[in-house]
């Protein structure tokens, strides 16, 4: 039976593996900066990648899936050193198997401690994605079942190996040889990576940035102690899941906190933009509107447009002017000026804006210092161009003029 | 292949008799039985190691093939100003030229305007034809009457062109076309309507402080010489009073519309 649970060990560590290679490899596919089908499957070998939206695809965009965003781009996508780790747990059960070694105590106890890696880690982004994401990603559904069926059968190992060990040898190298594990796919994937730097600088600069109608709303307060941070606008339409996306990564970053943000305001809805052949997103107009009424209120009025897209999206399918009475209803400061022609003048002149600047009928769009973030790097390149844009030079003082050279 | 360690034969738990009997094999066997589960094992490492590094590497190919590639057409659509369907080569062409004379276009430096001789020269059409050209902006238009011999607004003709020029949308050019009703001279006419068009630009002025005005408004007094407008534009928004509604009372008037067109 003793021999039984160690296989298992093996097998389960095995599919673990066949799970995190998957999500790693959807992780990679994405380097090219590219849109591409996820494995969002229990049998990814099988079911062909899909480009459609689903819990995987969040899962894999959020800011839990990879660590050190800022210094690599994407960052290191947590599968890896998943993977990594199965490696490890499936050697160590083969060398436990072909050798016996399960039944020695010592042995025994450490494979079910190091399960307890992959087990508490799969606990801790369950959690994460359950709660904070909301999403139920296969692949990792795979991974976390790997990790809690490996953890019992290395428990069930451990309760019946009885036999004292001779030497604690193999237990003092397997974690160097764990380490080695984890570390040369780490490296390799890091010493792989293509260079950025082309984009670090953004994707070239808005031809006419300057806000001369008053149409941006600002999306935070002034940094606390005064310190301006660094001017950036999000073309955004309030009702967009992209652009909540957006802002989710960019307050994960804690990026968002040097940068000075506004808002300009991009509905991708026909009742107001000419640009748009049909309402993609019903109700963004009454929304924009809302926010430009009472720029002061349009922090909160954005907030509550995210948590609540498809609600004001299907109540305004329903109902034409559903959206309008709801943001009403939820801000009376508004009302009165939601559907003004006032109102409806700003959202135009906001719209000319991005006419005047050439920009692309998308949202979202981030434009920091006037240098536009190259669109392929708002997700999972969020963090590392931003970062680097950050540590740009200020636009002003890119170049210095040789009359503000200080006299010899 | 005979395993290091012997598997447990041992029929009952717990007591010292009962753990299996193991043993390790010493010498070269030892060392030599260990291997393959050692070579699995570096297997797996390099499996580990080698996909994550060829998939990164495929991406980055990927990327630099992208870079390299001739830059495709953008497959979405860059935000540009309206482009109403009637804007038909044929009315592009005049309100080009209309423009271009008007000083509007080609960085001409701002509002200049055109005279009556102006417009018939440079539009080329019939008063009728060129009346045409606007009738697809009904819903757009306005049309602002004024009282005889007279270039002042009233509340209700300032209500009008707020109206229409709050509803901008995405177009390029505001049309301020104004008119004479035929009594009096030609040239009082000519002034009358010239006058009335500076009333429309100056409230626009006055009201907004609009950096783009001068780019965008267009103006034309025709007087009383060119493209009178008929009954049929009865029908469309105007201030003044409801009932009247003759020609003469039409044509004291500035015309005003945004030009959803592209140029």
């Amino acid at each position: 039976m003793i021999r039984i649970a160690a296989v298992a060990t093996v097998v389960i560590a095995l599919a673990g593996l066949f799970f995190a290679s998957y999500a790693t490899l959807d992780f990679a596919e994405h380097l090219d900066r590219q849109v591409h089908g996820i494995h969002c499957s229990f049998l990814p070998g099988v079911q062909e990648a899909t480009a459609e939206s689903s819990d995987c695809q969040v899962t894999l965009m959020s800011r839990y899936s990879s660590v050190l965003r800022t210094q690599v781009w994407g960052g290191i996508p947590i599968s890896l050193p998943g993977m990594a780790l199965f490696g490890f747990l499936a050697s160590w059960g083969i060398w436990l198997v072909w050798t016996g070694g399960y039944h020695r105590r010592a042995l025994a106890r450490f494979t079910l401690l190091a399960w307890t890696v992959p087990a508490l880690t799969s606990a801790f982004m369950g959690y994460l994605a359950w709660v904070e994401l909301d999403a139920a990603c296969k692949l990792c559904i795979g991974i976390y079942a790997s990790s809690f069926l490996g953890l019992a059968a290395a428990a069930w190992m451990a309760l019946r190996a009885e036999v004292p060990a001779t030497s604690l040898r193999p237990v003092q190298l397997a974690p160097p040889i764990a380490f080695v594990f984890l570390l040369l796919p780490i490296g390799g994937y890091v010493a792989a990576m293509p260079s950025y730097a082309a984009y670090e600088a953004g994707c070239g600069p808005l031809p006419a940035p300057e806000d001369r109608y008053g149409v941006f709303v600002p999306l935070n307060a002034p940094a606390a102690g005064g310190a301006a941070g660094r001017e950036a606008v999000e073309v955004l339409d309030p009702l967009c899941p992209s652009c909540r996306g957006l802002e989710g990564r960019l307050a994960a970053s804690g990026l968002d906190a040097e940068l000075q943000r506004s808002a300009l305001l991009f509905p991708l809805d026909d009742a107001c933009n000419w640009m748009v052949t049909s309402a993609m997103h019903p109700g963004a107009c009454a929304v924009s509107e809302a926010m430009l009424c009472e720029p002061e209120q349009a922090r909160a009025i954005l907030d509550w447009a995210f948590e609540h897209q498809s609600a004001i999206m299907q109540a305004e399918r329903a109902t034409a002017g559903a959206a309008a009475r709801m943001v009403t209803e939820l801000f009376p400061a508004v009302r009165g000026c939601v559907g003004s022609a006032r109102a409806r003048t700003r959202l135009h002149r906001g719209l000319r804006w991005a006419v005047a600047n050439q920009l692309p009928v998308l949202t979202p769009q981030l434009f920091v210092d006037g240098q536009k973030v190259c669109a392929e790097d708002t997700d999972l390149g969020l963090e590392y161009t931003l970062t680097r844009m950050l540590q740009s030079p200020p636009r002003g003082e890119r170049v210095a003029s040789p009359n503000t050279e200080p006299a010899p | 292949m005979k395993p290091p360690y012997d598997t447990p034969s041992a029929p009952g738990p717990n007591t010292p008799s009962a753990q299996p009997a193991v043993h390790r094999p010493s010498g070269a066997a030892g060392v030599l039985s260990a291997v393959p589960g050692v070579l699995l094992g570096v297997l797996l490492l390099l499996v580990c190691t080698a996909l994550p590094a060829f998939w990164v590497q495929r991406a980055g190919a990927r990327m630099r093939a992208l870079e390299a590639a001739p830059s495709a057409p953008p497959a979405v659509a860059t935000a540009q100003a309206a482009n109403a369907d009637y804007c038909t080569p044929e009315l592009k062409a005049v309100l080009r030229r209309v423009l271009q004379s008007c000083g509007l276009l080609e960085g001409g430096g701002g509002v200049r305007g055109c005279q009556p001789a102006d417009a018939r020269q440079v539009a080329s059409l019939a008063g009728a034809d060129f009346n045409a050209l606007f009738l697809p902006m009904a819903e757009r238009a306005g049309v602002v009457q004024f009282d005889r011999d007279s270039a002042a607004l009233d509340a209700s003709d300032d209500a009008l062109i707020d109206r229409v020029f709050a509803d901008q949308q995405g177009a390029s050019y505001f049309f301020v076309v104004a008119r004479s009703s035929p009594e009096g001279s030609v040239q009082h006419n000519r002034q009358l309507s010239e006058a009335r068009a500076s009333a429309v630009l100056e409230h626009l002025r006055q009201r907004y402080n609009d950096p783009d005005l001068d780019r965008e408004v267009g103006l034309l007094w025709l007087g009383e010489e060119f493209a009178q407008l008929d009954e049929q534009f009865c029908a469309w928004q105007r201030s003044g009073e409801a009932g009247a509604c003759r020609t003469q009372e039409l044509n004291r008037s500035a015309f005003v519309t945004w030009i959803d067109c592209q140029l």
